[in-house]
């Protein structure tokens, strides 16, 4: 098996949680390139067309507009490890980050 | 053994340490899961999308300060579900009750009849022709292929557990569910524009 293969092997078991914690490192090198990130993205593909979940298909151009909208982000970077993690950011308060959402509890 | 779980740790600490295209990756992981999530709350396709579209970009935001303590994908949903709440407010609409968006159920929902109605035409289409090809490569494929691959993703079996149903080592169960990817993947790759979904 050639070496892209071998790594490609890797991503599935990864993508399956199931791969050996000793090729951690090569899969996550893997995915840094187009042919890693490839492939997970064709797996992941694969398994929701196999499970049949009538999963709606996102319209033309999706993906180029989210990338587009995430690109202006700052890097969400991690300062230390002092920072307290809030509850689920959709829970509360997170949703009003933007100012765009009105936060709602649930009842 | 790395866990699903700790592998979208590992992909958020990638995130966190300032590498975007490690998000990339759990957009393409979780992108249809949470649509078909929100679907069922937002019934409006072009509306739906923009649901998932601002809860991506707050899980993105919002990811400096996630530590873990809750599967990424319980997070995400979260997110997605008060998104989808706070979105239906805002338009004047009855925001579902918690019982109606408990994530669990919604995840497991596969009622295609009821997300007829999210789709337009040429997403059918795109939806139509990309599981085709997936069902017909299945078919070709070697029976020892199809069954390990049907009792991963269908029926959700660890590795361990499909080697003890096909009695064989976990190695070759991973190789064959491997190969049955590959194959499917080869057939797929006219119709995933790969390009597109990339988000560099």
């Amino acid at each position: 098996m050639d070496a892209h293969k071998k790594i490609r092997e890797h991503i599935s078991a990864l993508g399956d949680g199931e791969l050996a914690s000793s090729d951690l490192e090569l899969a996550a090198a893997a995915l840094r390139l187009a042919d890693g990130e490839q492939a997970w993205i064709a797996y992941h593909r694969i398994g929701d067309v196999l499970r049949g979940q009538a999963a709606p298909e996102f319209s033309p151009g999706f993906n180029e507009r989210l990338a587009a909208r995430l690109a202006g982000e700052p890097a969400p970077v991690r300062r230390g490890t002092a920072t307290p993690a809030p509850a689920p950011a959709g829970a509360t308060t997170s949703d009003a980050a933007d100012g765009s959402a009105k936060v709602v509890t649930s009842p | 053994m790395t866990t699903e779980r700790e592998c979208d740790q590992l992909l958020v600490e990638r995130v966190q340490a300032g590498d975007q295209q490690a998000f990339n990756l759990l957009v393409a992981k979780y992108q249809r899961r949470l649509l078909r999530l929100v679907a069922r709350l937002v019934h409006d396709p072009a509306e739906a999308e923009d649901v998932v579209q601002e809860t991506f970009i707050k899980a993105y935001r919002a990811l400096r300060h996630f530590r873990g303590d809750s599967a990424f994908y319980t997070w995400l949903y979260r997110i997605g579900i008060n998104t989808a709440k706070n979105f239906l407010v805002t338009q004047g609409r009855r925001a579902p009750t918690s019982t109606e968006t408990d994530a669990e159920k919604a995840e497991g929902f596969d009622d295609a009849d009821n997300l007829r109605d999210i789709n337009t035409p040429e997403s059918v289409l795109a939806s139509k022709q990309i599981a085709f090809t997936v069902n017909a490569a299945m078919e070709a494929l070697p029976l020892e292929l199809r069954t390990a691959i049907v009792l991963r993703e269908i029926e959700g079996l660890s590795y361990e557990e499909i080697s003890e149903v096909m009695s064989c080592p976990i190695g070759t169960v991973r190789s064959r569910i491997f190969r049955a990817r590959e194959v499917i993947a080869e057939k797929l790759k006219p119709y995933l524009d790969l390009g597109g979904e990339k988000r560099r």
